[in-house]
């Protein structure tokens, strides 16, 4: 008895479960085709930072406090070698061009310092500094 | 002048494994510290030429670190004879401004154009998609400096050797027929274009660049929002980028999301004093020369590369070698591109593979077989439909912009 009340239910369960799943699906697709949806994906990335420092010597302080501000150390790092005056140009392109806010007193110590890191080249060669701001 | 460096002209690579005491080190600096200090390096052929090769950066493989805030990323120069087309993970990068979002929701993005309009719009991806007709051109994306490291006397900047450029399959939408649905009204002059990054201080001059009414309507300007078929990295201006064929990439704004139309000439820092140019031919100029007249950087000049030979290849006396590259003509078609075997004595044209699109690299092959053993000087020379052809020397300016000059790479036979 029990088991012919079990098959029942389950025979009545199988009849039902087409619509019901299909209508369900049905609804579904409805909702979703009223609904505005994109294909483009939300992107979401993690940039690396970098845990380059500048060496020591007298003047890595300023050029860790005013340089990292916008940029990481390897790009100083891989410059060719400048003049200090060169060097003075480029910090003041940093300043004007940049708003950098490094006071005028420390342009001449960073100057110093960039060139000691870098190597120097003869001051006698004309300026290769371009004074735009690319 | 710079003493003469006797430097391999090719990048040559070395695996850099560090000998530092093994798994303490490990432990003590965290494995990334000890991944990044693995890292492969690479020797660029100029002094400070040393770069690491990287993967850390988002939806990129291997690429060579040239700075890592803003990123400025160069593809490593045998990916171009992979192919014609650079793949999005090898492309190079280049921002100028370190305050780049790593979130882009296209669900709250909309590209503005206004200024001088009858109607100030705002586009969604969507509507970008499926209200215009599509549009799709190969092109070549060059950074305005480019192969800077190679320019003497030496000059400040991001020091690229060639890797700074890239050729891709852009898809998106006429930037005329969009200009057209906001209606540019009679007196405009120029079109602004302005993206999703900024400086990190406020004193920074945010990043804009801006064309020419006429040059902004001329129907082969695009907004892409993809490239090589797939939506583009963000690090190369994910949703969308400004597509100006023939022209340098500074104008090829990433993260595109304002359009302003101007009635008069565009006057933000980065297109009146950033991004200048000697007005000469092929940008040259002496260093130290006064009163250069000075203009935006404009249309690319032709250049061709050597892909699969380099510096110190050996080759086979009296065996036939394929020699192969990639050229393109620069702001129009290339016509030819000419291989010499003798340091320029006699030139031969290239066989080219095909015309993909005139902004875009073509391969070009020839098959070379040297008879005398020795040293060898191949040189390689692209002409456009202008007739503009590669210089023998190279261009000089102190922002190290347009190098083009004609390459050669010293083989040797045995």
């Amino acid at each position: 008895m029990e088991n012919i009340i079990s098959i029942r239910l389950r025979a009545i369960a199988l009849i039902w479960a087409v619509p019901i799943l299909f209508g369900i699906a049905f609804a579904t697709g409805l909702v979703w085709l009223s609904t505005p949806h994109s294909t483009w994906a939300k992107v979401a990335v993690d940039l690396p930072t970098s845990g380059t420092l500048f060496p020591a010597g007298n003047g890595a302080d300023i050029a860790s406090a005013q340089c990292l501000i916008c940029h990481s150390a390897g790009m100083v790092l891989r410059q060719p070698p400048l003049t200090e005056e060169e060097w003075v140009g480029e910090i003041n392109k940093m300043r004007n061009s940049f708003g950098a806010p490094l006071p005028t007193d420390q342009v001449e110590v960073l100057a110093k310092y960039l060139r000691g890191i870098q190597g120097s080249q003869s001051p006698s060669r004309p300026s290769v500094l371009d004074a735009q701001g690319s | 002048m710079q003493r003469p460096k006797v430097l391999p002209s090719q990048p040559s690579r070395r695996r850099f494994l560090a000998h530092l005491g093994g798994i303490g080190l490990t432990g003590l600096l965290g494995a990334s510290a000890w991944e990044a200090m693995a890292a492969e390096l690479v020797e660029l052929p100029f002094a400070n030429g040393r770069r690491k090769l990287v993967t850390n950066f988002p939806q990129k493989g291997a690429v060579l670190l040239q700075r890592t805030r803003p990123p400025l990323l160069e593809t490593p120069f045998e990916v171009f004879d992979q192919g014609v087309f650079t793949p999005n993970d090898r492309f190079y990068v280049r921002w100028h401004l370190a305050n780049i979002p790593s979130v882009v929701d296209p669900a709250t993005f909309g590209l503005k154009i206004h200024g001088h309009v009858g109607r100030p719009i705002s586009l969604t991806l969507d509507d970008l998609v499926r209200e215009f007709k599509p549009s799709e051109i190969a092109a070549v994306n060059q950074c305005s400096g480019n192969s800077r490291g190679f320019f003497s006397p030496r000059v400040p900047g991001g020091q690229w050797a060639n890797g700074g450029m890239g050729n891709a399959r852009w898809s998106g939408v006429r930037l005329k027929d969009v200009l057209d649905r906001a209606g540019v009204k009679t007196g405009a002059v120029q079109v602004r274009f302005n993206g999703l990054d900024a400086g990190v201080i406020p004193q920074t001059p945010d990043f804009m660049k801006s064309l020419a009414i006429d040059h902004a309507r001329d129907g082969e300007v695009m907004i892409a929002y993809a490239m090589n078929g797939k939506p583009l990295p963000l690090l190369n201006g994910f949703p969308l980028r400004l597509v100006v064929p023939g022209w340098y990439a500074t104008y090829w704004v990433k993260m595109l999301d304002d359009i302003e139309v101007l009635d008069k000439p565009d006057d933000n820092f980065w297109t009146t004093k950033a991004y200048l140019i000697p007005d000469t031919p092929f940008a040259n100029m002496a260093p130290g020369q006064k009163g250069v007249k000075m203009v935006p950087i404009n249309r690319m000049v032709p250049r061709s590369f050597f892909t699969n030979v380099h510096n110190g290849t050996v080759l086979k006396v009296g065996q036939t070698a394929t020699v192969r590259g990639i050229a393109f003509g620069g702001d129009i078609g290339l016509a030819k591109v000419l291989f010499s075997a003798d340091s320029g004595g006699h030139w031969q044209e290239a066989r080219l593979g095909p015309d993909l699109g005139k902004y875009g690299f073509r391969q070009w092959e020839v098959s070379l077989r040297l008879s005398s053993p020795g040293p060898h000087k191949l040189m390689i020379k692209a002409v456009n439909t202008a007739g503009i052809a590669q210089p023998d020397h190279a261009n000089w300016n102190g922002a190290g912009f347009m190098r083009n000059v004609i390459e050669s790479v010293s083989v040797r036979t045995t």
